[in-house]
């Protein structure tokens, strides 16, 4: 309808033009579907300047600096060093003693689409109706008021990959936001991320599908499930190209009926949406890697990689992230195999290590989980540091979502998106006291003012009940 | 290979379990300068002397000659890690029900549900869990299809794991779960509840009649009323796992009526009946770490409970960490690290997972680190709750604990295979 009635106005256009000079025939226009029909309307406040005086600092990039200043302006870090000079109407923070991270980044995460209290009313995460629904989009399930949001924020997560659940071969897009309290999840997205798609690997899809006696039921059956969709991808994909070739050369030509499911996958094929893919075991891991170059295109990470140990050579070879936990295990088959130097050996193996939560709890102290996997690295002789540590949650999963030139590190041009401890962030006694996204502070320990609770908990609880 | 990996899980496991055992059983130890806490106090730079699987000396400056003598110095010392709500030895692959003990469909075995009938010596958790200093667990059974989920298991994970007691308690669901099982209604299930008890009662006072047929119908079967007996005569505690404040206090004025010796389980919105809870005297069990509003029944939740609970007198219990109390049931120790680092004093949180479930279970040793008593302790490279302190020493039921296990075994393999490159 769109399409027939912008073609009709060009083609009106060009009567009305031609009917003052030369007739000209009108040349057919290219009719593309909107690749952000949602986009974020995300807007930080005005951020002022910022010094953080004197912290010791974990860079995110590996690197560590003692009692070092960091200077934020205008939403930006501009400088991180020794003895800076004090700008111009400064806020100035002491962080004498006190420590100084990038804001924890969680890629996998189910926080709006499973929030909190978790009822079936709200249980928006899994749409297991059908194995490949990747046109379903996980922004569309978020309830920005889940009171879950600011618990993680009150730990120091300033980013999360909100992912559908992992009932389908193919569950459907993920999104990218940050976590700001909004009303709307357009207001949470951020700017400009590359979208992912959710598929995955093993038990789950074969389990629920074979369950009802329907493709999949065997791994066997998951494969062929991604393969044909696969195909169905790069047939819709030729008839697009086919019609803008077409319209190119000056020809008429009516484009495609537009199919939301294929559409997605022909973003993977073209190398716009990045695969999260929930994948357990290095043989499945393998043989993902070989469909992916069967059909051209990248797969970004595998989560849940509880066997990333006997992966990593191979991972690192690929360029693939594994998102992993420091120790969960023995709720299934294919998370049997766990052993707790996973992300230690997987980063040794020179790998893209990253940790993540997938758990409303875990993602208040993603900083803890960090600390144990390090801890056990430790135990096997591989001498890790914080600074070493603590890029599993910031610069590597910042990678993992295409976004490590805007977050992800404390360095000059990044995103002000930092976190002050009150301790070694390795400690379980360590608290986040202050969290600023883009510059702006969005949790004070010390001042329940800064960061207003959800909707959901006014009337609920008194004010002094609702602090982490 | 084929043979190894048959045989790999269960019996491999046992016989290296039980060779280690052998070599190590008259092993003395002596620690020299550790930070020991006891239920009570720290005892800073501390020798320990471990002889004949007892701590035999505590003290400065001690000479035992001893068959290993370790540096204890920056280190600390605690009693075993006891996690008071696990499933241990009844679940090995949770999605593998083959593999899993801890509930039945049945309803005619409720309350008479044992679930150490079940346990397995041989699981793949226990050394993995004992290598991380727990010692001591309750098995608590799971409610499928009623209120009343079984009888509570006290189990050692020493060398040769065994089970201690096999009914410590009988458990009840009254959280939301529960209560979806008894009808969906906290009335209908309170209900349940006192006829259920009615029935034992009448059972109890009539039991030969009872068993040839000749009473009314209970509501409950026979064999689930015989093991409720001991409940209703107050000599055997009853667990009931509550989330909500005035479910909270439904359940303490039903066993008031009832003169039931209650343990509360679950807890979340315990602050706000904290007082109702201390004056019954009724301990809790509870994971500190919870704090989120994970269902209706636990808007209040909060990472400051145990604080409170405590300042109101009531003993605590902890397990954890989170739903990771089985398979990583040695994670309470994450969750008593997470209660202290919001305000819980140490020493608190440490009794909270050896000495109280220790004395409240009457388990074999006292949870404490005491001249005389039974090697039931580990030494951890730090700070007892920190989570970058490693177990260097796990002493359990007298023995040097192996630390070598599934997992070590694979990460092993896989490291040298990786260090090759």
């Amino acid at each position: 309808m769109n399409r027939l009635l912008s073609t009709g106005l060009a083609a009106a256009i060009a009567l009305a033009l031609g009917a003052c000079g030369e007739p000209e025939k009108a040349k057919p226009t290219l009719e593309l579907p909107n690749k952000d029909p949602f986009p974020s309307t995300y807007q930080a406040n005005a951020a002022g300047t910022l010094l953080i005086k004197g912290a010791n600092l974990l860079i995110g990039n590996g690197e560590q600096a003692e009692a070092t200043d960091l200077v934020v302006k205008d939403g930006k870090i501009v400088a991180v060093g020794e003895g800076l000079q004090v700008p111009d109407g400064a806020t100035i923070v002491d962080g004498k003693g006190k420590w100084v991270t990038p804001g924890l980044i969680d890629v996998h995460s189910h926080m709006g689409v499973y929030p909190a209290p978790g009822t079936a009313n709200h249980a928006d995460g899994n749409e297991m109706t059908s194995p490949v629904t990747a046109q379903v989009w996980a922004e569309h399930s978020v309830w920005p008021e889940d009171p879950q949001f600011e618990k993680a924020l009150a730990g120091g997560v300033t980013t999360v990959q909100i992912l559908p659940g992992s009932g389908n071969l193919i569950g459907g897009r993920g999104v990218t936001l940050k976590n700001v309290p909004a009303t709307t999840v357009q207001a949470m997205k951020f700017p400009g991320a590359p979208y992912s798609l959710k598929m995955a690997c093993g038990e789950n899809p074969k389990r629920f599908y074979g369950g009802k006696g329907q493709l999949p039921s065997t791994r066997m059956g998951n494969m062929a499930g991604y393969r044909s969709a696969w195909i169905e991808a790069a047939g819709y994909k030729k008839s697009w190209d086919d019609y803008i070739k077409k319209v190119e050369a000056g020809e008429e030509a009516d484009a495609p009926t537009r199919d939301l499911r294929l559409e997605t996958l022909v973003g993977v094929l073209e190398g716009d949406i990045r695969i999260h893919n929930h994948c357990y075991k290095v043989d499945e891991m393998a043989q993902m890697i070989d469909m992916a170059k069967e059909f051209g295109y990248k797969i970004a990470a595998f989560h849940h990689a509880i066997e990333g140990y006997k992966a990593a050579p191979m991972l690192a070879k690929e360029g693939i992230c594994a998102v992993m936990w420091a120790d969960w295990w023995g709720f299934k088959q294919e998370a049997f195999d766990m052993v707790r130097e996973n992300i230690a050996l997987v980063d040794y193996a020179k790998a893209c290590a990253v940790i993540h939560s997938d758990d409303p709890i875990q993602v208040q102290r993603l900083n803890q989980e960090v600390a144990k996997a390090m801890s056990a690295g430790n135990r096997l002789g591989l001498g890790l540091t914080a600074g070493d540590a603590i890029k599993w949650a910031t610069l590597n999963p910042a990678k993992s979502l295409g976004l490590e030139d805007q977050i992800g590190s404390l360095e000059a041009g990044k995103n002000a998106d930092i976190v002050l401890w009150d301790a070694n962030p390795m400690s379980v006694y360590a608290h986040a006291e202050k969290v600023w996204i883009d510059g702006v502070l969005r949790f004070d320990r010390n001042d329940a003012s800064v960061a207003p609770t959800s909707d959901f908990n006014l009337g609920i609880l008194e004010a002094g009940e609702v602090r982490p | 290979m084929n043979l190894f990996s048959k045989t790999f899980v269960k019996p491999f496991a046992t016989a290296l379990g039980l060779v280690l055992a052998a070599s190590v059983s008259a092993e003395s130890v002596l620690i020299k300068g550790a930070d020991v806490y006891t239920a009570q106090k720290l005892l800073p730079a501390t020798d320990v002397f471990v002889n004949n699987g007892r701590i035999e000396a505590l003290g400065s400056n001690l000479t035992y000659k001893a068959d290993r003598t370790i540096d204890g110095r920056g280190k600390s010392i605690t009693a075993g890690l006891f996690n008071s709500e696990t499933q241990l030895g009844v679940v090995e692959v949770a999605a593998i029900e083959q593999t899993v003990d801890s509930m039945t469909t049945r309803t005619d075995i409720t309350a008479a549900f044992k679930v150490a009938d079940a346990f397995n010596p041989n699981s793949t958790l226990l050394p993995h869990n004992r290598a991380h200093g727990l010692t001591h667990a309750l098995v608590m059974p799971r409610a499928a299809t009623g209120l009343f989920a079984g009888q509570v298991a006290l189990v050692q994970l020493g060398n040769t794991p065994r089970v201690v007691h096999e009914s410590v308690a009988v458990a009840v669901d009254f959280s939301e779960h529960g209560v979806e099982l008894a009808g969906g209604s906290r009335a209908s299930a309170l209900a349940l509840l006192r006829q259920a008890f009615a029935d034992v009662q009448d059972y109890s006072a009539n039991k030969a009649a009872a068993l040839a047929g000749d009473r009314r119908t209970y509501s409950i079967s026979l064999m689930d009323a015989e093991a409720l007996v001991p409940v209703l005569k107050g000599e055997q505690p009853l667990i009931v796992k509550v989330q909500r404040a005035a479910d909270i206090r439904a359940i303490l004025k039903l066993a008031k009526a009832y003169k039931l010796k209650l343990i509360l389980s679950g807890v979340e919105e315990g602050w706000m009946v904290a007082a109702d809870i201390a004056s019954a005297k009724v301990p809790v069990i509870i994971d500190p770490i919870n704090n989120l509003p994970s269902g209706y029944e636990s808007l209040g939740s909060r990472l400051d409970n145990v604080v409170m609970l405590h300042k109101a007198g009531i003993t605590l219990m902890f397990t954890g960490m989170s739903w990771h109390n089985t398979h990583s049931a040695y994670l309470v120790r994450q969750s008593a690290g997470n209660a202290v680092a919001n305000g819980l004093d140490k020493h608190v949180a440490i009794a909270a997972m050896t000495a109280n479930p220790a004395r409240i279970f009457n388990a074999p040793v006292a949870g404490d680190v005491i001249q005389g008593g039974p090697a039931d302790l580990v030494l951890w490279s730090g700070d007892p709750l920190e989570v970058t302190s490693e177990p260097e020493l796990v002493m359990a039921a007298g023995k040097v604990a192996p630390m070598v296990t599934r997992a070590t075994m694979l990460r092993d393999r896989y490291f040298e295979r990786l260090s090759a490159k």
